[in-house]
C-alpha cells in the first residue's frame, strides 16, 4: 500500500495531485523533456542554411563576434592591443598600412625628417573633415600629439612619449619635434597610436564622452556602445577614401571561445576573431564558412638572465636552444599555425634575414655543450610562466620546461596569473632566471623590440654591448637600405650569443561566412573599410 | 518590529562597510594596476611615474582613506580602465543580472517544489528514485560544462536558441536554466525532506481525519509548514546564485554585474571592483533581511524581538 493511500485513504488523490502539479513541473522541466527525435547530426547542422542569409541579402549590414572589447575609443587612453585594433575604423593616423603592412599615406601625404632627425615635417591631406564637420588641419595634429604627452591626460600610449611638441607651419604643414632623433615617428603616428583628434570637439567634451562618443576622420562613426553587449559602427558618407562598402557593422563581444564559434556556425554573426586552432578544421569543413589565418607580429621567446650562473656561459645558453624542439611545439600546440624564428625578429619585419637559420633540435649537442661548459649532469634552475594575458604562454612554457629536463636540467616551473606575475615579479625585476614572454612589434622594424628585450629591467637582464651598439647605429640611420645590413649583423650575433631561447611567432585565425570578402591584416589591425558582402 | 528592522539595517551597513575594507586590501595584495595599464614598451621609469601620478604608491591606508572619503559623498571614482564613473557602470548592469538570477530562482522554485512534494508523497517509488538521482546529478554537474553543452546542442545542432548575449526572451532561457539546475537539485531534495518530516506530524493526521481532501491537506497544512526552512535556504542561496551567475555570465557573455566585475578584477580596476562589492553585498544583506521578515510572517510562532 503506498504512503498516499495510507495517509489519505482510498480516495485516490495521487492521480489528481500529479495532474495538478504536472503543469507546474512542465514549465520548469521544459528543456529536459525535449525529445531526442529532433536532434540533427553534426553534418546536417553544417549543411543547414546560414540563418543570417536574409540579413546579408538586405544589403550592407555586417555582424561580427570579437573575443575582446576595447576599453575606450580615446586614442590616448587605450589599454592593450585589443583596444587599439578597432580604433582605425573611427580615427585615421597620419600614416596607414596596406595589406602587405607597408607604410602608406594616411592623413599625411608626404613626410620627411629635418636636420638630425629629431624634427619631422608632415604635409597633410586637404579637405578632410571630422565626423562632426570640424576641419582636419595642422592645428588638429599639433593638438593631438601635444595632448598625448600632456601629464594631465595620463596617457597610456608610451609609444608617443618621445614627442616634445609640434609647430604649425601652415594649415596643411606641421612639424613635430622629438626628444631625440627617431626613425620610427611615421610608424608611431599610424592607425594604432596616431588617431587624430579635433581640438574644438575634444576641449568641449568631457572625458567620459570622449571615451564612448569618439569624433574622428575615419570610415565609420561609432553610433552605439553598450559595454559587453554591442558596438555599432555606421559608415561615414564623407570619408576621404570613399565611403565604406558596408553601411553598418554590429560588433558583439563574445568572450567564450565555444560560444563565439557557435555564433558563427549558427549565422548569428558573419565574422569572428580568435578562432581556436583546434576548431579551424571543423569550420573549414563547413561549406558556408571559411577560415583565414594570418601571421601576427607577436614574437615568443624565453628570457635568460646571464647574471645567474651557469647562464653566463654562452655554451649553456646555446645548449638551451638546442634542447627545445620548437617545431614539435608548433605542430602540437599551434597545429602548425606558427612560424619558427631564428631570433626575435619577425618574418614580416623590415630587415628580416631569412639566411640566418634557427637552432635545430639537437638534444645530443645540447648535452655535449653542457658537459663542455662543466655541467655534464645538468643544473637546477627556476622558470616563470603565467596564465591569462593576451596569449597562451603557460602551455608552451610547460613543453619547453620538459625539453630542458630531458637534457638533464632540473627545471622548477612557477605559474601565476598574469596580473600577479606582472606586479610581484616583472615590475620589481625579481623574475626567475628563465621566463617566457612575448612581444607584439607594432613597428615592423626590429630596433624597438630588440632594444626593449635588452632593457636590463622588467626581468630582461641580457644585453650584448655589440648588439646594442649596432641597434643604436640603426636608430641613427635614416636610409632604410643602409639599415638592412645592420639588422642582418644583429640577427647573426643574436643567434650566436643565444641571449634568449628563440621560439616562434603565432598566427591569428579569423572565421567568416563565405559571403564576406575581407582579408585580415597581419598587423593585427581590424580595418573594415575594404570589407564587402557578396 | 520596527526596532528589529532598524537594528538589522544598521548591522547591514556595518557588514557592507566591513566587506568593502576586506575587498580593498585583498585586491591590493596582488599589486597595483599601473603596470597593467601601460603598454608593453613602457620603461620601468614610465611605470613608476604613472604609478605616482595615480597615487598608487601611497600607503594602502591613505588610498583607502581617499576612497572612503569620496564614497561617503556618493562618488565611487572613475573606472581606471573605462574612464567613466564606476558606480553607474555597475548599476547599469544590475537589471541584466537580476533578470538572470530571478528567472533562475523562479524556474528552480517552480520545478523543485512540485518535484519535492511528489517525491515525498511517493516515497520509495520509481518516481522518487529517478527524481533524487537526477537531483544528485544536477548538483554534481559543473555549470560551465553544462552551459557549453547547451550551446552546442540547443543552438548549433537544433537552432532553437541563440548562442549567447542578451536581447529577447529566448536569450534568457539557456543561461537561466543552467543557473537554475544546481539550485533546483538542492531545493528538490530539501523540499522532499521537509515534506516527509511534515507529513508525519500529528496535525496532518488530524487534518486528514477531519475529512479534508488530500490536495487541501497538502497545500494548506503540509506545504505551508515545509516552506519555512525552504524560504531561509532560498534566501541564503541568493548570494550563491549571484556568485554562480559569474560563470554563466562569462560563458554566455551575459552583460551583467558578474561578468563586468570579473573583468575589473583581472584588470585591477579598483573603483569598479569596490562599486560592485558595495552593490552586491547590499543586495545580499537586504535579501537576507527580507527572508527574516518573511520567516516571521510565515510562522506565527516566531515573533522576532528587537
Amino acid at each position: 500500500m503506498s504512503m498516499v493511500n495510507r495517509l489519505f485513504g482510498n480516495r485516490v488523490t495521487r492521480r489528481e495531485a500529479i495532474r495538478q502539479t504536472a503543469g507546474a513541473v512542465a514549465a520548469g522541466l521544459a528543456l529536459s523533456a525535449l525529445p531526442a527525435a529532433g536532434v540533427r547530426t553534426a553534418e546536417a547542422a553544417g549543411i543547414r542554411p546560414v540563418q543570417a542569409a536574409s540579413v546579408l541579402n538586405q544589403g550592407s549590414t555586417f555582424k561580427m563576434g570579437l573575443a575582446s572589447e576595447p576599453n575606450t575609443f580615446d586614442p590616448h587612453l587605450t589599454l592593450g592591443r585589443n583596444s587599439q585594433i578597432l580604433l582605425a575604423n573611427v580615427f585615421d593616423g597620419l600614416t596607414a598600412r596596406d595589406q602587405n603592412t607597408n607604410i602608406i599615406p594616411g592623413l599625411a601625404t608626404e613626410w620627411g625628417y629635418l636636420g638630425n632627425g629629431s624634427t619631422w615635417q608632415f604635409k597633410l591631406r586637404e579637405g578632410v573633415t571630422f565626423h562632426n564637420g570640424d576641419p582636419f588641419d595642422a592645428n588638429a595634429v599639433k593638438f593631438t600629439v601635444e595632448r598625448a604627452v600632456d601629464p594631465a591626460i595620463k596617457s597610456t600610449i608610451s609609444e608617443l612619449s618621445g614627442i616634445v611638441g609640434a609647430d604649425v607651419i601652415d594649415p596643411s604643414t606641421v612639424q613635430i619635434r622629438l626628444k631625440q632623433p627617431d626613425i620610427l615617428l611615421p610608424n608611431r603616428l599610424g592607425e594604432l597610436f596616431g588617431g587624430m583628434l579635433s581640438p574644438a570637439h575634444t576641449m568641449a567634451t568631457d572625458a567620459a564622452s570622449l571615451a564612448t562618443r569618439p569624433n574622428g576622420t575615419g570610415p565609420f562613426k561609432l553610433t552605439e556602445w553598450v559595454k559587453n553587449e554591442r558596438i555599432v559602427l555606421q559608415a561615414s558618407p564623407n570619408y576621404w577614401r570613399g565611403p565604406a562598402n558596408v553601411s553598418e557593422i554590429t560588433i558583439r563581444p563574445i568572450l567564450e571561445d565555444a560560444a563565439r564559434v557557435a555564433a558563427l556556425q549558427t549565422g548569428e554573426v558573419d565574422y569572428i576573431s580568435n578562432v581556436p586552432y583546434e576548431r579551424i578544421g571543423e569550420l573549414q569543413a563547413d561549406p558556408n564558412l571559411v577560415v583565414k589565418t594570418v601571421p601576427t607580429p607577436r614574437v615568443f621567446f624565453v628570457s635568460i638572465n646571464p647574471n645567474v650562473a651557469p647562464l653566463n656561459d654562452v655554451r649553456v645558453r646555446q645548449a638551451l636552444n638546442y634542447a627545445v624542439d620548437v617545431e614539435a611545439i608548433i605542430s602540437a600546440l599551434y597545429l602548425g599555425y606558427a612560424t619558427r624564428l631564428a631570433t626575435a625578429v619577425g618574418s614580416a619585419s623590415f630587415g628580416y634575414d631569412p639566411s640566418i637559420t634557427a637552432y635545430p633540435y639537437d638534444p645530443a649537442k645540447a648535452k655535449a655543450l653542457l658537459a663542455e661548459a662543466g655541467y655534464p649532469n645538468g643544473f637546477s634552475i627556476e622558470f616563470d610562466s603565467f596564465t591569462g594575458s593576451i596569449a597562451d604562454h603557460s602551455r608552451p612554457a610547460e613543453a619547453i620546461a620538459e625539453y630542458l629536463r630531458q637534457v638533464g636540467i632540473d627545471v622548477k616551473l612557477n605559474v601565476q596569473e598574469f596580473g600577479a606575475f606582472n606586479s610581484t615579479k616583472r615590475q620589481v625585476n625579481q623574475v626567475a632566471p628563465l621566463h617566457i614572454y612575448s612581444l607584439g612589434d607594432p613597428y615592423f622594424e626590429p630596433v624597438w623590440a630588440l632594444k626593449w628585450m635588452q632593457q636590463l629591467n622588467l626581468g630582461l637582464n641580457y644585453r650584448n654591448p655589440e648588439i646594442y651598439g649596432l641597434l643604436d647605429q640603426a636608430e641613427a640611420t635614416f636610409d632604410p637600405s643602409a639599415r638592412a645590413p645592420i639588422y642582418s649583423k644583429v640577427q647573426q650575433l643574436l643567434k650566436d650569443d643565444a641571449g634568449f631561447i628563440f621560439l616562434f611567432s603565432n598566427y591569428a585565425a579569423f572565421g567568416m561566412n563565405r559571403r564576406v570578402a575581407y582579408e585580415p591584416r597581419s598587423d593585427e589591425t581590424q580595418w573594415f573599410h575594404a570589407l564587402q558582402m557578396m | 518590529m520596527t526596532g528589529f528592522v532598524i537594528q538589522r539595517l544598521l548591522l547591514a551597513v556595518l557588514v557592507v562597510f566591513g566587506v568593502s575594507i576586506v575587498t580593498f586590501f585583498l585586491t591590493f595584495l596582488s599589486g597595483d594596476p599601473a603596470a597593467l595599464m601601460l603598454s608593453a614598451d613602457a620603461s620601468a621609469e614610465q611605470v613608476a611615474q604613472f604609478r605616482h601620478d595615480w597615487g598608487f604608491d601611497d600607503p594602502i591606508i591613505v588610498q583607502y582613506g581617499r576612497f572612503l572619503g569620496r564614497a561617503l559623498q556618493g562618488d565611487m571614482g572613475m573606472s581606471l580602465r573605462h574612464g567613466t564613473p564606476a558606480l553607474p557602470l555597475i548599476a547599469d548592469r544590475l537589471p541584466a543580472t537580476f533578470q538572470l538570477t530571478l528567472t533562475a530562482m523562479a524556474m528552480a522554485i517552480f520545478a523543485a517544489i512540485p518535484l519535492g512534494v511528489i517525491s515525498a508523497t511517493h516515497r520509495g517509488s520509481a518516481i522518487d528514485l529517478v527524481t533524487m538521482t537526477v537531483a544528485l546529478v544536477g548538483q554534481a554537474i559543473p555549470a560551465f560544462w553544462l552551459a557549453i553543452m547547451g550551446i552546442l546542442f540547443f543552438s548549433v545542432s537544433l537552432g532553437w536558441l541563440p548562442t549567447s548575449g542578451r536581447g529577447t526572451l529566448l536569450h534568457v532561457i539557456m543561461p537561466a536554466s543552467v543557473l537554475a539546475i544546481g539550485l533546483t537539485a538542492l531545493l528538490t531534495r530539501l523540499t522532499r525532506s521537509t515534506m516527509l518530516e511534515v507529513l508525519s506530524e500529528d496535525y496532518v493526521r488530524t487534518a486528514r481525519a477531519k475529512g479534508l481532501r488530500a490536495w487541501a491537506v497538502l497545500s494548506r497544512h503540509a506545504l505551508r509548514n515545509a516552506l519555512i526552512p525552504l524560504v531561509t535556504v532560498i534566501g541564503l542561496q541568493f548570494g550563491y546564485i549571484l556568485g554562480g551567475a559569474v560563470v554563466i555570465e562569462t560563458v554566455f557573455t551575459w552583460p551583467g554585474v558578474g561578468l563586468f566585475t570579473i573583468q575589473a578584477i583581472t584588470n585591477r580596476d579598483y573603483p569598479v571592483v569596490q562599486a560592485a562589492v558595495l552593490i552586491l553585498s547590499t543586495a545580499v544583506v537586504l535579501i537576507n533581511l527580507l527572508v527574516d521578515l518573511l520567516y516571521g510572517l510565515l510562522d506565527p510562532r516566531i515573533r522576532v524581538r528587537a
